[in-house]
């Protein structure tokens, strides 16, 4: 297994209420892309991960692969899977290139 | 102006943690000396643990008052510890020796903060009215490098130090520092009391800053963290804090012995009681906490250019002086 788990050193947070007021704005059509849903604290600088970012970032738990990620938000994004392949490799390696996630 | 970033966050980010107000030393400017209230036991303390841990509070930094005055401090960061908190805490040194730097690392602290306000010993000593105290601090810094664990010094600037903050700076290298906060001066408790003697004029506050600043542009070996709202209306101050103005209110929150919560712990107006009220409702809904976060520019700050990033300063300060949350920071300089 090639799972990806998030860096133990980094605190994060879900922001629940702030999440909920995306999705609203993300069902009634508008561009939720630049707004922030999970929080990341690293070397006291902070960091915004967007609503599909912050999904990503919370299943990264050590259990799933890269394609384990795809499968669980295929079922969620009405967008073709090799659309959503790419782009989920391109964050994924987004975030190992700065070392936020590893290979567990 | 509104600042609006209290709705990007469903809680603080830290909670400044005084478990007691009892203190071995009798400190020039302490806010919290003559505070008195009651003390939780620990079981409720563990409470608390619980409601921070449910909110995803991931830090929480225990001051005082000395902390190592409570028996179960130990226990209290382990379980913090086991929830999932990020514990840190300050003390002025005086109980830590290694044996104790190692009960505290082995509880999770993640970093521990030395109170030393001066390099020279007498002075430190005479300020913080203890004999003895300005090598025990030191030792301190030494002991938690001994056992592995991460040491930050913490001086409050006032007139005592002001213009010797680099011979702090050389000091915390000596020790395997690798942060220290220069500390803005609060005119709260015995700071207020002291201020005539302790504190210094705008025009003193900005040639320090302006001298600090260009310090820590061209220092790579430490950390150097001053946390001061006021600085955001120096010219050419570039940074980009998390928050404009004071952040307490919107990224932190004090609690005080008895569970009640305050914005800051230089201001002496509860909120309401972590124990007893729910949490969300006064986060969200305090009329103080809101009153703080929507601050409106009064008396100089109107029309003033820098209100927008500094939004009044301190707001402990302006607090303390005027009984006003949007009057102008008496440390302005402008």
């Amino acid at each position: 297994m090639n799972c990806l788990i998030r860096n133990p050193d980094i605190v994060w947070r879900v922001e629940k209420r702030r999440e909920e007021a995306i999705r609203q704005a993300a069902e009634a059509g508008e561009d939720v892309s630049d707004r922030g849903t999970v929080i990341l604290m690293i070397s006291g600088m902070m960091h915004q991960l967007n609503l599909v970012g912050g999904e990503i970032w919370t299943l990264c738990d050590g259990s799933r692969t890269a394609e384990g990620l795809i499968d669980a938000l295929a079922g969620e994004y009405q967008v073709a899977r090799e659309e959503l392949s790419g782009d989920v490799a391109a964050f994924i390696d987004d975030l190992l290139e700065r070392g936020w996630l590893r290979h567990g | 102006m509104a600042d609006t970033i209290t709705e990007l966050f469903s809680a603080p980010l830290t909670f400044n943690w005084t478990l007691s107000f009892a203190c071995n030393f009798s400190c020039s400017h302490c806010y919290s000396r003559e505070e008195v209230a009651e003390e939780l036991c620990t079981a409720d303390i563990f409470r608390i643990v619980d409601v921070l841990a449910e909110k995803q509070v991931p830090f929480i930094n225990f001051g005082g008052g000395e902390p190592l005055i409570r028996q179960d401090l130990f226990a209290i960061a382990a379980y913090a510890t086991s929830r999932g908190l990020n514990v840190s805490m300050n003390s002025n040194g005086w109980l830590l020796d290694e044996t104790a730097a190692r009960r505290l690392k082995e509880s999770g602290f993640k970093s521990v903060g030395i109170s030393i306000d001066s390099a020279e010993g007498a002075l430190h000593d005479d300020f913080r009215n203890r004999p003895g105290s300005f090598p025990r601090a030191v030792a301190a810094l030494d002991a938690l490098a001994a056992v592995g664990l991460k040491s930050t010094m913490s001086a409050v600037i006032s007139r005592i130090n002001h213009r010797h903050f680099r011979d702090l700076l050389q000091l915390a290298r000596e020790h395997g520092v690798g942060t220290v906060y220069l500390h803005n001066f609060k005119c709260s408790g015995r700071g207020f009391k002291n201020r005539e003697e302790l504190d210094l004029s705008p025009e003193e506050w900005k040639a320090f800053y302006v001298e600090a600043l260009a310090v820590q542009k061209e220092t790579v070996d430490l950390d150097i963290s001053f946390d001061d709202p006021v600085i955001a209306s120096l010219p050419g101050y570039k940074e980009n804090p998390l928050v404009k103005g004071s952040s307490c209110g919107k990224l932190s929150l004090h609690l005080r012995p008895d569970g009640d919560i305050t914005p800051c712990g230089f201001i002496p107006l509860v909120v309401g009681n972590i124990l007893r009220d729910d949490f969300d409702t006064l986060w969200y809904d305090s009329p103080i906490l809101n009153k703080m976060r929507n601050k409106e520019a009064t008396g100089k700050c109107s029309g003033c250019g820098a209100f927008a990033d500094c939004l009044g300063g301190c707001t402990a300060r302006s607090f303390a002086v005027t009984g006003d949350f949007c009057e102008p920071d008496p440390h302005c300089w402008k």
